[in-house]
């Protein structure tokens, strides 16, 4: 077990609130989770050297103010964590009726109980950091929609990190019946960091979540995340997942089938440079029958860049007439980068069909000759065919003013890829 | 302390090095002094002895891998017997009646002349000095073309200097733990060689070489192809074969030296338990064969057999230029379990690979396809395609696929396909209504399913294989 494992465990010990109960089981787990090295299967390709190394402690300072970057042309209720702590004072605004965002410690004893009930129940218990981050997240923010409510301003939690600072956030979201939620997680870390930042969304039949995710910081940090999601009979999701690389960043998300005819999408693009690492692992879990799965994960690698990507479908045994895709498709600008992947199928049901394709290739040579040819410079086609490559995902963003803010971002990001 | 250690090894000594190379069959059990008499027993040299040792060494040090989807009770290795001569005429059934009839109805559905059931059977026959002769004329003409071809045990013998040069080359000792294990106790086995610029005349069969009986549970083979020359070899057969050892660990190495081929074929149908998976063979298998220089390997399998299948036949693409193919057909059913595939190693500039996967599963069985392809740095413009397809026939058996896909260099190009899919209600129905029994139907839809490996077949096998499909999945419909 390493050090800072161990001192994770030991600050987690002085910790005795509302989740008690859950923190015991998950320090019980952890008490016995070996410390992964090369030979875990789920950490094979990412190196924990980083974590091991960290100078990062938590910080508390009231003075250190940190604001999530604006968006044009778009409005949402923020809420802010800042070195892992809340500002209560963002709960005090006036909400949309049928939603409701308080901190777990400030529910009344009904709603704790239930609260209590639901959490870590979407997020696998085999997620490392994910029990590190059951033992010690403090403000732990609780969403939830009533059945029924569409509310249509959407909802940003954004993690923001100071230099050499560590942090834990979490946030539970539960979806009543046939209501309607949009939720923006984004992480904005600062050199020396060290995050984990996991969500469980539990969606209730008929509803519907429109989900993003954004780590487009760069740098010495690290960030490890999770977003989990159960869905219900009918139940509906879609997900966009925009990350760069830092020293160590790394995401699980679970998509878990836990009713009938419930139907996921997922679309996720890494953009890797310099020496950074990004590594996604996704699981879906086709529990019961009739669902349906799209997968699309696409990443362009440069540099000494190295991506890695598990994506991993499982088909219960009575999960029969499921439909599950999985494409990955990957550019390898360098031949220092690296790219690791590995679409997984496990199946057990027979009335299904299931496909993955994965491939991994450098940018079209004809595509950029024939650019050239019409008087664009190499890197400039470089970045147009990039561009184009990620380009299609972002035309799948449900949000088209996300879409546009996050569109000259990458664009900025390719054009600072093609320099080196 | 040390008194323990006395102890421990006076009580190895007690079992003895004291070898009675009369005895048939060694009592279970696994030490250096059990390695020893084997070594004894094929009359080797001290090199090859060392070379069993320092395995044997590493081995003990190796732990079970666990990452394979499979599931079986943990293996003793003390309870196991390491060697066992051949059995004597008299131990054999003395005809076909008091052979197994199901085995009995199988050959005959494949259609196996009688004199083959009976070798196949081991029933101790004079007919079997015919197929001596066969071998003989296949011998000479062997020879006649500067083709070695004989068991291992022999070449240790006769061309110590090729297998000093070869053997662990390509599967070194401490490769895997059943690799290790292997170097370590491997009875028998064949050795081939192949001179410069020679296309070896026939097709090298395991099924026709003279000790063919009870090679034991722990085979090696080792080809090498020098350079410019062509073997097509054929390892086991479609009839189903008895034995009484449960757990296999082969070896098998490639040497395809620079514009030098190797095709490799496999069939195997060994016995897979009864309907609990009771009594099947655990056929834990390493394969590798390297490529030099224009190279090419062409691993064609086709899986029936086996309660337990671990195998992943690969190649080392390291000269430029070099080609590795993989076509494999994995047919589960019963209680079965396969984890098998391959891996393709790039690393010489314009390598290239296909694989071919097709898993079937039924009954009760899982059966997955486990593959890695890897383009390290050097691997310019190397390119690979791989395409794994699973269907189910049943809802109680599993499907599964694992690919891991490496790639370290921008100028590779890697492509990687799945599908996983079921016998479908309309393919079903066209065949029905132009009066196939479902059966048949069935049995037609597997092979067309199949049709890309078993056209890498030589073509007599590839019309076995097709049969023994059909037999293997009769029941599993409905």
């Amino acid at each position: 077990m390493s050090e800072w494992l161990e001192s994770a465990i030991t600050r987690a010990q002085s910790i005795n609130d509302w989740l008690a109960p859950k923190r015991a089981n998950a320090l019980e787990l952890l008490s016995t989770t070996k410390w992964p090295t090369r030979k875990t299967e789920a950490w094979r390709y990412t190196p924990l050297r980083v974590v091991e190394r960290t100078k990062a402690k938590s910080i508390d300072d009231a003075a250190i103010r940190l604001l999530p970057v604006a968006i044009e042309n778009f409005s949402a209720i923020e809420l802010a964590f800042v070195n892992g702590k809340l500002d209560e004072s963002q709960l005090t605004n006036a909400l949309p009726k049928g939603l409701s965002i308080s901190l777990g410690q400030n529910l009344s004893d009904s709603e704790k109980a239930q609260a209590l009930s639901a959490f870590s129940t979407t997020k696998p218990d085999r997620h490392l950091f994910g029990l590190v981050n059951d033992v010690l997240a403090q403000d732990v923010v609780i969403i939830t929609v009533e059945a029924g409510a569409e509310i249509s301003e959407p909802v940003r939690i954004s993690s923001l990190l100071s230099q050499g600072a560590e942090s834990h956030t979490r946030v539970q979201v539960s979806l009543g019946e046939g209501s309607r939620l949009s939720v923006i997680e984004d992480i904005q870390a600062q050199g020396e960091s060290l995050s984990t930042a996991f969500v469980e969304y539990n969606i209730a039949a008929k509803a519907h979540l429109e989900h993003y995710r954004f780590a487009l910081q760069t740098g010495t940090n690290v960030s490890i995340g999770g977003s989990h999601f159960s869905l219900k009979d009918h139940a509906k999701m879609h997900s966009t997942i925009v990350s760069f690389g830092s020293d160590l960043s790394r995401l699980d998300t679970d998509i878990i089938h836990a009713g009938e005819f419930a139907d996921a999408k997922l679309n996720a693009m890494h953009l890797l440079d310099g020496k950074e690492l990004f590594d996604l692992h996704a699981t879906v879990e086709h529990a019961m029958p009739n669902g349906t799965t799209e997968e699309n994960v696409r990443g362009i690698v440069a540099d000494r860049a190295r991506s890695v990507f598990n994506g991993r479908i499982h088909i219960h045994r009575d999960a029969q007439k499921t439909l599950a895709e999985l494409n990955n498709r990957n550019l390898l600008m360098s031949n220092t980068a690296e790219i690791n992947t590995k679409p997984e199928l496990e199946i057990y049901a027979d009335d299904v069909r299931c496909a993955h394709g994965a491939t991994v290739a450098e940018i079209d040579k004809q595509a950029l000759y024939y650019l050239q040819t019409r008087g664009v410079s190499r890197s400039k086609a470089q970045v147009m065919l990039n561009f184009g490559f990620i380009n299609e995902l972002i035309d799948l963003m449900p949000n088209a003013a996300l879409a546009e803010w996050v569109r000259p971002i990458i664009r900025e990001r390719f054009a600072q890829m093609e320099v080196k | 302390m040390t008194e323990q250690i006395d102890k421990a090894l006076a009580r190895e000594y007690e079992a003895g090095f004291v070898s009675d190379v009369e005895s048939e069959t060694f009592e279970p059990g696994l030490d250096e002094s059990v390695i020893r008499r084997i070594s004894q027993m094929k009359n080797e040299p001290e090199w090859m002895l060392e070379w069993r040792l320092s395995a044997f060494r590493e081995w003990l040090e190796m732990e079970e891998p666990d990452w394979a989807l499979v599931d079986y009770p943990k293996i003793d290795f003390q309870a196991i017997s390491y060697y066992s001569a051949p059995k004597s005429m008299k131990d054999k059934p003395k005809s076909l009646d008091e052979v197994d009839p199901e085995l009995l109805r199988t050959y005959e559905k494949l259609g196996i002349p009688l004199i083959e059931q009976q070798m196949l059977a081991g029933v101790a026959v004079d007919a079997v000095f015919d197929s001596v002769s066969v071998v003989t004329t296949f011998r000479d003409k062997l020879e006649e073309a500067g083709v070695i071809f004989c068991p291992i045990s022999e070449a240790i013998q006769k061309y110590p200097e090729l297998i000093k040069k070869y053997i662990g080359s390509v599967v070194p000792k401490k490769d895997n733990y059943y690799a290790a294990l292997n170097c370590a106790v491997f009875t028998d086995g064949s050795f081939v060689y192949i001179p410069k610029g020679t296309r070896c005349p026939m097709e090298l069969s395991t099924y026709f070489r003279i000790n063919e009986q009870n090679t034991g549970q722990f085979e090696r083979t080792l080809i090498v192809a020098d350079e410019g020359s062509h073997v097509s070899y054929l390892e086991g057969c479609t009839a189903p074969q008895r034995d009484e050892n449960q757990l296999h660990a082969a070896v098998v190495e490639l040497v395809a030296m620079d514009n030098a081929e190797i095709k490799y074929s496999t069939v195997q149908n060994w016995y897979p338990g009864d309907e609990d998976g009771k009594g099947g063979i655990y056929n834990f298998v390493t394969k590798r064969g390297i490529c030099h220089t224009n190279a090419k390997i062409s691993w064609t399998q086709v899986e029936t057999g086996s309660a337990v299948t671990w195998k992943y036949p690969s190649c080392v693409l390291k000269g430029d230029n070099s080609v590795g193919e993989f076509y494999s057909v994995a047919l589960t059913r019963g209680r079965q379990q396969a984890d098998t595939g391959t891996k393709m190693i790039h690393l010489g500039k314009n390598t290239k690979s296909t694989i071919i996967s097709k898993g079937i599963s039924a009954g009760k069985s899982n059966n997955s396809y486990r593959g890695l392809v890897r383009m390290n740095p050097g691997a310019d413009g190397a390119r690979n395609f791989t395409q794994c397809d699973s269907l189910l026939i049943g809802d109680k058996c599993g499907a599964h696929t694992f690919p891991y896909v490496e790639s370290r260099n921008p100028s590779a190009i890697i492509e990687h396909e799945a599908t996983t899919s079921k016998v479908s209600d309309e393919q079903m129905f066209l065949c029905r209504q132009r009066g196939l029994d479902p059966e048949k139907a069935v049995s037609m839809i597997v092979n067309g399913f199949c049709k890309e490996v078993f056209k890498e077949l030589p073509m007599e096998f590839a019309v076995e294989a097709g049969k023994l499909l059909e037999i293997s999945l009769e029941g599993s419909v409905g």
